[in-house]
């Protein structure tokens, strides 16, 4: 599924054309693995309080 | 209107990929947090014009990232402009081993402009498809994926540069001339 990268500089204009996410950020690929290890940090960050209590506020302003 | 019960829940339930997705653009964990509670009021505001079933995650972003803009062009675009990019450019320095490590990925990812930041986190790690970030970012899929392509050979150049040696702002040179320098 990976596609060999062949590095040849000498081909001006040939860029490959990405396809899908996979093939450009895929698990295999250093920097999507990164960027995966990046985004779930933060979203394993813990929620702070004070949205639940907007969100309550945010219903009981609209009961009223 | 009455306010369907779920709604509420649906919010709560996205706030975790809500306030990645505004520490990823804002860079700040405070300013970040003040754009989701800004977006959840909107959110709660608009909530009428949410059709169920769509994809709420999407519709929040889309919501988050207007705010976000919204907020640069007042604040004249202080955010990012002064010197956090060349502090950042001087944060990168070679890993001890050649891995890449998350404190350097985090400083190549600030390097970013914004604009490709938000289109490789949507793809990347947020799991959104080319369409549906294209919808969030309102432009167009080659858009999106041209953003994403760039993004990540800035990624690859800026790591590559920090992996190899301490050559600083000459590292293009040395990547021109190749192996001859290594």
């Amino acid at each position: 599924m990976y596609r060999m990268i062949k590095d040849t500089p000498g081909a001006p204009g040939a860029k490959p054309r990405p396809t899908s996410s996979a093939e450009l950020l895929g698990a295999n690929s250093e920097i999507g693995r990164k960027l995966k290890q990046y985004y779930d940090e933060l979203v394993s960050d813990e929620v702070p309080d004070r949205f639940e209590q907007l969100l309550s506020q945010l219903e009981q302003t609209k009961k009223d | 209107m009455t306010s369907s019960p779920g709604f509420k829940t649906d919010l709560l339930g996205a706030i975790p990929s809500l306030r990645a997705f505004a520490v990823s653009l804002a860079q700040n964990a405070d300013k970040a947090d003040d754009l989701v509670q800004e977006t959840l009021v909107k959110a709660w505001d608009k909530q009428s014009s949410f059709q169920p079933g769509t994809n709420l995650k999407a519709w929040l972003f889309t919501i988050l990232r207007n705010e976000f803009y919204s907020q640069m062009r007042k604040r004249g675009r202080e955010v990012q402009d002064s010197d956090g990019v060349m502090t950042a450019r001087l944060a990168v320095h070679p890993s001890q081993h050649g891995l890449l490590d998350l404190e350097d990925f985090r400083a190549a990812l600030e390097q970013l402009p914004e604009d490709q930041r938000e289109a490789i986190i949507l793809i990347g790690a947020s799991g959104f498809s080319y369409e549906e970030a294209a919808e969030i970012c309102q432009c167009a899929v080659g858009t999106i994926k041209s953003r994403v392509s760039r993004a990540r050979t800035r990624l690859q150049e800026i790591l590559k540069i920090s992996g190899e040696a301490d050559f600083g702002p000459d590292a293009i040179a040395t990547q021109v001339m190749g192996s001859a320098v290594a």
